[in-house]
């Protein structure tokens, strides 16, 4: 049973950097391209 | 010429001259970068008894022999050219037993033993479930074979 | 004499050392995404067509690797920490090798996207480069009896980690000075330089007595057993479109704000 603590910390560690990492470039990846977006429309 | 085509140029010469040096330099560290001495190592190159060192390799079938106090082994270590004694007080890893891998750190002493203070096991590149333990692997044809 | 003209190039006309750079430095795929509009028309939806598929199969990877898939006769269940270690060093030096040909097409074809994608590419290379040298520690302590070994693989996979924190804060620096897309010169010589590392990592269990096994998959097949191997082809494949959707999402990011940026500079000036 204790190898699976170890298991699950590697697991554990691995989910959170990709969310990290997935989540902020999508939020920082959404927010540009509004900005874009309404510098266009004001044309 | 184009200047892409001089750019292209002076890059990839650069390149090509940069990876020469690095693996160079890393061929260069062979002995250096070693993280441990394999027997055949000591052997060969000689250490000196005392030298704080780490000695790498299989532990020899039944060689592995426990002494009356308890805590200090005695095994012996082989990479299949030379073997050496080496003895071990404390707990050692799970992993490490006869027939498979280990890095100790110590030194030898005088009479040729080596005084290991520290036992890491080290994992060979098998992995197979273990219904298939005892099974001998063929490094050329990558095949489980069953024991003999 | 008849001329071949190909995306428009002349190759008839060429010398033959011309015939032959011409098709490899003016390939059709230049052309067509050196235009950031036409790059984010196949960009958008493509971000969509990595990201879920990838994370689809990154689950069932992971959860048949959890779950289905025996444990070791030796490691025990520690083993199954391989599915998520192997993909993570893939992409840590994958992303260094994407960075060194970003940085060739930058210097040498001045690829207005080549600086966007080396940019790009840092910081989720530099994440799994953390990431397989944290599940590497956990996977063995269990296993060697040890967190960290200064052996040729982990020194030099920890190398890595330094050369991506090295080239982000040299990306960000030119970023800073107005630099296209984000990436001086010199940031991208830095980039090239570093990828002598990538042979080192690769070769240094064979040149090397090191704590670290040698490799298990080569080209004359595989030491893992067919029935540990098969989750990993899962979730290689599935970290490896993940990581192309997050690249993809950067860029888009960074193009966007350049667009913002050239604006706001135009309005200034008036």
């Amino acid at each position: 049973m204790n190898q699976w603590a170890f298991v699950i910390a590697a697991y554990a560690v691995t989910l959170a950097g990709t969310a990290i990492v997935s989540l902020t470039s999508w939020r920082a990846m959404r927010s540009a391209e509004r900005r874009a977006d309404q510098l266009s429309d004001r044309g | 010429m184009k200047a892409k085509h001089q750019r292209l140029i002076l890059a990839l010469a650069a390149l090509v001259a940069l990876v020469g040096a690095g693996l160079l330099a890393a061929s260069a560290l062979k002995d250096e970068a070693a993280y441990f001495y394999a027997p055949n190592d000591v052997k060969t190159k000689g250490v000196e008894p005392g030298k704080a060192i780490r000695l790498g390799g299989m532990v020899v079938k039944d060689s592995l022999k426990r002494a009356a106090d308890g805590v200090t082994i005695h095994f012996d270590v082989t990479d299949g050219k030379a073997t050496v004694p080496a003895t071990f007080s404390g707990i050692a890893p799970d992993l490490f037993k006869e027939g498979s891998g280990v890095v100790a750190e110590g030194a030898f002493d005088a009479k040729g033993t080596f005084i290991a203070t520290n036992l890491l096991a080290k994992h060979d590149e098998r992995y197979m479930p273990r219904e298939l333990e005892g099974m001998n692997y063929n490094e050329t044809t990558h095949e489980m074979k069953a024991e003999k | 004499m008849a001329t071949l003209r190909f995306d428009g190039l002349a190759i008839g006309k060429m010398p033959y050392w011309r015939c032959l750079a011409g098709p490899v430095t003016d390939a059709i795929l230049m052309h067509r995404f050196a235009n950031p509009a036409r790059f984010l028309k196949i960009a958008r939806p493509l971000t969509t067509w990595l990201f879920w598929p990838g994370l689809l199969l990154l689950l069932i990877g992971a959860g048949c690797g959890l779950f289905v898939t025996p444990a070791d006769y030796l490691q025990g269940q520690t083993v199954r920490i391989l599915y998520i270690h192997v993909p993570a060093a893939w992409l840590g030096m994958g992303g260094w090798s994407g960075i060194a040909i970003a940085a060739l097409m930058q210097l040498v074809w001045r690829h207005p996207l080549a600086a966007v994608a080396g940019r790009a590419i840092a910081a989720p290379g530099a994440l799994f480069t953390a990431i397989c040298l944290m599940t590497g520690s956990i996977w063995g302590r269990p296993t060697w009896g040890t967190w960290w070994e200064w052996d040729g693989r982990m020194t030099s996979m920890l190398v890595l980690f330094f050369l991506y924190l090295g080239y982000i804060a040299l990306a960000n620096a030119s970023a800073r000075q107005g630099q296209q897309g984000g990436v001086s010169s010199v940031t991208a010589i830095f980039g090239l330089v570093g990828a002598v590392n990538i042979p080192i990592i690769n070769r240094s269990v064979v040149w090397w007595n090191s704590l670290h096994q040698g490799p298990s998959i080569t080209l004359r097949g595989s030491s893992i057993d067919g029935s540990l191997l098969w989750p990993l082809g899962l979730t290689l494949l599935g970290f490896s479109l993940l990581f192309g959707a997050i690249v993809l999402m950067r860029m888009r990011a960074i193009l966007a704000e350049n667009k913002v940026e050239a604006r706001m500079q135009r309005l200034a000036r008036g």
